[in-house]
């Protein structure tokens, strides 16, 4: 009751009817809540339930996933045909003039020295045959000339086996292929971070002994993203084994492995 | 969404339960990740396989009888190579008209055009000198001219049809020992199983390929679960007696049975610890069938589980020999456990069905093992051949709609799996099946009547 009512209307200020609707209202508000909460936790499929792989992991065996063949161009399309509209004709070209010839201006003290004698002309650098194969070219051009290698493409980029022995590389063509062959086998491209900037490329080192098993494997240049290095690391960890080596105390592999997004 | 909205504009008052809805509403979604590395690789498909060409070999003598070695040489030598799971293998009538015998007589940009298109040629010759069977093997990379030769090979044996198979495996396992990463080939291993014969079962051996069944037992019992040795000298089976199945063990050096201390219950499922100083099974003697651990003469047992519900068919690590796989039914129907040998660190791998007879890959990454995946009155599916990679409990599944699968056996390469099949389910159907470990090139090695396969260590 106020004190400062002058009227029993007045008197009454409906504390009860009012607390009464506010209790009301706060427990619509929760019933709301819960029922939307049951609601939803009975009505949504729980964990893996309709989903295609019922509690379990789908494996494939295979090595590429047969992607989608790209859709041909839709023909007759009213709207954006495929025939672009004639643009004007670019302006004819002006007659190009014939670059002054060096002999056009003397210039002081750039003449060339008569005395020099034309290089003899070298023999033609034997051709060794290359293991195959050759494409895809990795893009580390450095080394892509002489030294024996074996270009294997991944998934996601190239990883290219460089032998630094030249005549073992000739005499064993075939063994670098081998490796290579079991370090693409084991690398998965799936543990890179799909956020790796393209062309980032990592460089391993590591030496096989005469049994085939590895040795001091190490980084020689980081690629600056880390998942990369270490999928290429492990690449080479989970091989137990190479083929035993044909020849030779050790042999050492410089693997490195160039980043191109899928 | 009105709801959360009207909250919003109310007041601060609501601030908490727009918090609430806010997570309520965010909650359905978050259960829908997917798994980023859904992928268990063994192998990795035609693409990273070698192409060879198995050449004919060349007689070079003109005995009547070297034709029927060659002929012999020549199958042997291709099966193995075929079913190695490493090559690409040319077809015999995509190779070129001419057999070299030597090396100088091998054109190599012949073997390495269309269309054989080989990289890796196998070829030579035989002869037979007096009584021994001469045969020169080599193996050169097509594709390298000026420094062909990757290997070659001599051997000599008295010449019988049955060498010329041996010189066949051999000269096999030594390609696949230098073109497979190290891993010796198959081509010279045996298999173990239990032949049916009738109301008994003895066991039995045969070549890796199916060849040269003989037997091993003549108990005129039951005889199941033949296990070999490490070092290929003995069996450890379990035989039906007067006490019941007990484990007995079988000298294949002696060509007897030898000692193997019994002890009361039902003993079943050996296997050996790859140290070759330890036996599993599987033993009822204190009442509960538990996984207990001896000597191979059956002495100083111990038990290493300890849990209500059988406890069956254990199969070590054999990369490690420090872990047992084993099926127990401890939490109702068989599930695959693996635990440490000294009974700790149990870890559970199925998460249902009916799971049974594990077997552990060589490398230790792996687990093979019969599962019925859903089990039960009106369940789809059978029981089916399954790998499980330990590290991840991802698994995949080898065998569909063949019948009954049992008793995956790991070769020791790793590449291959024998295991028994039953197409209709019938016990006395049953026969022994290879394939590749991802479950490609399936072939029966024996008709019907055979179970229980167990592939030798080397």
């Amino acid at each position: 009751m106020s004190a400062y009512a002058t009227s029993p209307d007045e008197q009454n200020d409906r504390f009860g009817s009012g607390i009464a609707g506010a209790i009301l209202l706060h427990a619509l508000v929760v019933a709301a809540i819960i029922g939307w909460a049951a609601f939803n936790h009975f009505h949504n499929p729980t964990w893996g339930e309709s989903a295609p792989q019922v509690g379990s992991i789908q494996a494939s065996m295979v090595s590429a996933i047969p992607l989608p063949t790209k859709a041909p161009p839709v023909k007759d399309n009213v709207l954006t045909p495929d025939e672009v509209s004639k643009a004007a004709a670019p302006p004819p070209k002006e007659a190009a003039v014939a670059p002054p010839k060096d002999t056009d201006v003397l210039i002081k003290g750039k003449t060339p020295p008569v005395t020099k004698v034309a290089p003899a002309p070298t023999e033609a650098p034997p051709k060794h045959p290359q293991p195959v194969p050759v494409t895809p070219k990795a893009n580390t051009g450095e080394q892509a000339t002489q030294l024996p290698h074996s270009v294997t493409q991944l998934k996601n980029g190239t990883s290219t086996v460089t032998v630094q022995d030249r005549a073992f590389g000739n005499r064993y063509a075939y063994y670098l292929q081998l490796v290579a062959r079991a370090v693409s086998q084991n690398y998965y491209p799936q543990e890179v971070d799909a956020q790796t900037s393209e062309g980032k490329s990592v460089k391993l080192l590591f030496d096989i002994q005469r049994d085939g098993t590895v040795l001091n494997l190490r980084i020689e240049t980081r690629s600056g993203s880390s998942s990369l290095d270490t999928a290429a690391l492990r690449s080479i960890q989970r091989i137990d084994n190479f083929a035993p080596l044909p020849a030779g105390d050790h042999l050492t592999i410089e693997d490195t492995f160039d980043y191109h997004k899928p | 969404m009105v709801t959360g909205r009207q909250s919003v504009v109310c007041s601060g008052k609501y601030a908490v339960f727009t918090m609430l809805f806010l997570l309520l509403f965010s909650a359905g979604s978050a259960f829908a990740q997917d798994n980023p590395f859904g992928q268990i690789t063994t192998d990795k498909g035609a693409g990273s396989l070698i192409r060879i060409a198995v050449a004919n070999f060349k007689p070079i003598s003109p005995d009547a009888g070297l034709g029927n070695y060659k002929q012999t040489f020549d199958t042997t030598l291709f099966n193995d190579l075929n079913s190695a799971g490493l090559f690409d293998i040319v077809s015999k009538d995509m190779l070129p008209q001419s057999t070299p015998g030597f090396p100088a007589e091998l054109n190599l940009t012949q073997w390495s055009a269309a269309p054989a298109n080989a990289a890796m040629v196998a070829f030579g010759n035989l002869n037979l000198q007096g009584n021994r069977l001469v045969v020169n093997g080599f193996l050169d990379d097509a594709h390298n001219t000026q420094f062909p030769q990757i290997f070659a090979k001599q051997y000599n044996e008295e010449a019988s049809d049955d060498n010329a198979r041996q010189i066949a495996h051999r000269f096999a396992d030594e390609i696949i020992f230098r073109l497979g990463g190290g891993v010796s080939g198959i081509a010279e291993t045996k298999i173990y199983y239990v032949k049916i014969l009738g109301p008994n079962k003895e066991i039995y051996e045969m070549d890796y390929d199916g060849a040269n069944q003989h037997a091993i037992t003549h108990l005129g019992t039951v005889s199941l679960s033949p296990r070999v040795s490490p070092d290929n000298s003995r069996i450890a089976f379990s035989t039906l007696g007067r006490d019941g199945f007990q484990l007995k063990m079988f000298s294949l050096l002696l060509n007897r049975p030898v000692n193997f201390n019994s002890a009361g219950g039902t003993n079943l499922s050996p296997a050996w610890s790859p140290s070759g100083q330890q036996l599993a099974f599987s033993s009822s003697r204190t009442g509960d069938p538990e996984i207990w651990i001896s000597d191979p003469e059956g002495n100083i047992a111990h038990k290493i589980t300890a849990f209500r519900g059988p406890d069956v068919s254990p199969t070590w690590n054999p990369k490690t020999g420090a872990q047992i796989a084993w099926i127990s039914g401890r939490s109702g129907l068989p599930q695959l456990y693996i635990m440490d040998a000294d009974g700790s660190g149990i870890t559970r791998l199925t998460d249902g069905g009916y799971a049974t007879s594990p077997s552990w890959s060589p490398n230790g990454q792996f687990i093979t093992f019969a599962w019925d995946r859903k089990y039960g009155p009106g369940a789809p599916g059978g029981q089916d051949i399954y790998i499980m990679e330990i590290a991840s409990k991802k698994w995949i599944q080898l065998t569909h709609d063949g019948g009954r699968c049992d008793f995956p056996s790991w070769s020791p390469d790793g590449r291959h799996i024998v295991y028994a099949n039953s197409p209709d389910g019938k016990a006395d159907h049953t026969k022994i099946m290879s394939m590749l470990a991802d479950g490609t090139q399936k072939k029966a090695l024996t008709g019907p009547g055979a179970d229980m396969p167990n592939w030798s260590w080397k």
